[in-house]
């Protein structure tokens, strides 16, 4: 499948949908932690609101439990003066906002806590940050940017919704993945809709990462060479054990993926007939038929 | 409106579907307005219409049979690739002689009678002419696919005949003259997405539901080097890696060469999702009740953060959601429910994820 043509950008300015992972799970075991994560993310959303004037930036707080807008530079424009504060008016309110959305996201957790999934809500936040788009769409090009923690295979279908939706509005997801392993869903999604893909390879120099390659306009993206990818990651996740697979089964009926053979569709409940030997394994047998 | 065609559209989507498209081009007949930019502008059409067939069924294939001069001619083989195709109908289109529909039929009947039994069988057939010269009995053929099965339809270019009325009755299929050129666009495109009734047919009488055994290749790195398997020639970067054999192949989907796997991407497959698991229609919010309980609301939508008030702080329309219970504006519902699929409220929180999923 080609990835999306790249639409022509006459100017300049974006719209920067960040869509920041607090999964608590993911960043206890990352070796960057939070606190040191956080400021580049800080710099780099400055960076880019100075780059030029009309430039917009959301962030939208992907948790465990739950996902909720934290920051958008459109409503806040002129909030008194920075004089004389520690900190400018935009990140104090950022970071508090992103507080409150920390402690009720625990909060959540604690009411229905029960299995061990580690996967953040990226299909929720995507989707709001499309929703999003939509309203602004005339107001120029617009990039949303998750980064993020390990897939969660149970939002497999929700997610590439989003990615095609995504797709037939030409609006490029870049990723910035700083797990450990790649994650299949993200590079996916910058493949299809001719995003950048980017796993920093020192955590420690991100601010650096993100300005030369996340902070460059649509239109200046025509002349720069960004990171090519490293090859991605095709495979899709069964719907019967939600896990990821290179090989399996699919409904003739509906297409469902499933790992292994089943006598009857989950999803559609058609039952099937005798399990169809692929072409190779009947020619193998042909040729094997004689010597046995 | 929409909400109520989900379901007849989740059944739409079903299966594999063969289509072979047809194109009859006749030199006498209406001659002076079917000139050359007319020609184009039918390629045109059905180019798009190639396109849009493919967005919306990964796993089919079209071919496409050209008549003139009373005999039928193989365009393009089935094939699976848009490409190739759009590649043939772009080159030299000409239009000469009679047209045989029985010819057209019988070429065509022979391709759709080989594939396997889990497939649509269907024929669009775009003719211009007002007769058919035929060598044998066209009313046989007619009941012939009929009997394989094989849905046919016509979009008439020139005015409407009984035969191809005849054909479309039989066969199930439709049978329109369109009224002028965006109407033809029209009707063309409407074919691109597979038609319910042939499913249901599908499902009751010829039911032999399959499971195919697939491979999902990994996209290689862009500056390794290797061998592809199906040009036969060292490549860079840009190929897929059988996860059974380990072969390259240049382009998906296809068949491993090696080990005769069958080869996709997964987003080829998830296309089609949404349509398995359709998101439920939002309810509208009543304003009598919005002004009663008025600060219990959102007062944004939960989508765009647009402000759900109308000037003067009065509650304006709403719709929610009856999983997550979230607010969302009338833009939000629409373009939710046409383009994202995704409810935002539902996706984004722990609870409702999982049976939501599971219960399709």
């Amino acid at each position: 499948m080609a990835s999306a043509a790249s639409k022509l950008y006459a100017d300049d300015v974006s719209l920067l949908m960040v869509l920041l992972d607090t999964n608590p799970f993911f960043w206890s075991s990352s070796n960057l932690p939070f606190s040191k994560f956080l400021p580049h993310v800080l710099a780099f959303l400055n960076s880019i609101l100075l780059l030029n004037q009309l430039n917009q930036v959301v962030v939208i707080a992907t948790g465990y439990n739950s996902c909720s807008y934290i920051y958008d530079s459109s409503s806040d424009s002129n909030q008194g003066s920075d004089h004389g504060r520690i900190m400018p008016a935009r990140c104090s309110s950022l970071l508090q906002k992103l507080e409150e959305f920390v402690i009720k996201d625990e909060q959540l957790f604690k009411e229905g806590s029960r299995e061990g999934i580690s996967s953040s809500l990226l299909s929720g936040s995507l989707s709001m940050a499309l929703c999003y788009i939509q309203r602004v769409f005339r107001s120029g090009p617009l990039h949303p940017q998750p980064r993020g923690s390990s897939d969660g295979p149970e939002q497999y279908v929700a997610i590439m919704n989003s990615i095609f939706s995504a797709q037939r509005s030409m609006v490029p997801i870049d990723s910035c993945y700083m797990g450990s392993s790649n994650s299949a869903f993200l590079q996916q999604a910058s493949y299809i809709t001719g995003g950048v893909y980017l796993k920093p390879q020192q955590p420690n120099g991100l601010f650096q990462y993100l300005s030369t390659v996340f902070a460059t306009d649509l239109h200046s993206r025509a002349f720069l060479q960004l990171p090519k990818s490293l090859g991605v990651d095709f495979r899709a996740s069964c719907f019967c054990h939600k896990k990821t697979i290179d090989m399996g089964y699919i409904c003739s009926v509906c297409l469902s993926i499933f790992c292994k053979h089943h006598k009857k569709c989950s999803t559609c409940g058609s039952v099937f007939g005798q399990a169809q030997l692929d072409a190779s394994s009947t020619s193998n047998r042909k040729r094997k038929t004689p010597e046995t | 409106m929409q909400h109520r065609i989900t379901l007849a559209w989740a059944a739409k989507e079903f299966g594999l579907h063969h289509l072979l498209s047809m194109m009859k081009m006749l030199k006498q007949l209406r001659k002076w307005i079917f000139d050359q930019a007319e020609r184009g502008v039918v390629a045109k059409h059905v180019e798009a219409f190639i396109r849009e067939f493919f967005y919306q069924n990964p796993f089919s294939q079209v071919g496409l049979v050209t008549v003139k001069d009373g005999v039928a001619h193989c365009l393009t083989d089935l094939g699976g690739s848009p490409e190739s195709h759009v590649k043939a109908l772009m080159g030299k289109l000409e239009c000469s002689g009679d047209s045989s529909l029985q010819n057209a039929l019988d070429l065509v009947h022979g391709y759709l009678n080989q594939i396997p039994s889990y497939g649509h069988r269907e024929m669009l057939i775009l003719y211009s002419a007002l007769s058919t010269c035929d060598p044998g009995d066209i009313l046989e053929t007619i009941q012939k696919c009929k009997k394989s099965k094989i849905r046919c339809s016509v979009i008439g270019l020139s005015a409407e005949n009984s035969i191809c009325k005849n054909l479309c009755q039989e066969t199930g299929g439709l049978y329109y003259i369109p009224l002028d050129e965006p109407h033809l666009k029209e009707l063309i495109l409407e074919h691109a997405p597979p038609p319910p009734t042939i499913v249901l047919n599908f499902v009751n009488e010829f039911a032999i539901a399959n499971l195919i055994k697939i491979g999902f290749p990994q996209r290689a790195a862009e500056g390794s080097v290797a061998i592809c398997s199906c040009h036969k020639e060292a490549k860079v970067g840009a190929g897929y890696t059988c996860p059974r054999c380990k072969a390259r192949v240049c382009e998906l989907p296809t068949e491993c060469r090696i080990c005769g796997l069958t080869l996709i991407s997964s987003p080829h497959l998830a296309r089609s999702y949404h349509h398995l698991f359709p998101i439920v229609p939002f309810y509208e919010m009543y304003l009598s009740l919005l002004i009663d309980q008025q600060n219990k609301f959102p007062r944004s939508c939960f989508g765009c953060q647009q402000s759900l008030l109308n000037p003067g702080n009065k509650p304006g329309l709403r719709v929610a959601c009856p999983k997550c219970k979230q607010h969302f504006c009338l833009e939000c519902d629409m373009y939710i429910h046409e383009s994202l699929h995704n409810c935002p409220g539902c996706e984004s929180t722990r609870h409702s994820k999982i049976p939501n999923i599971n219960e399709g």
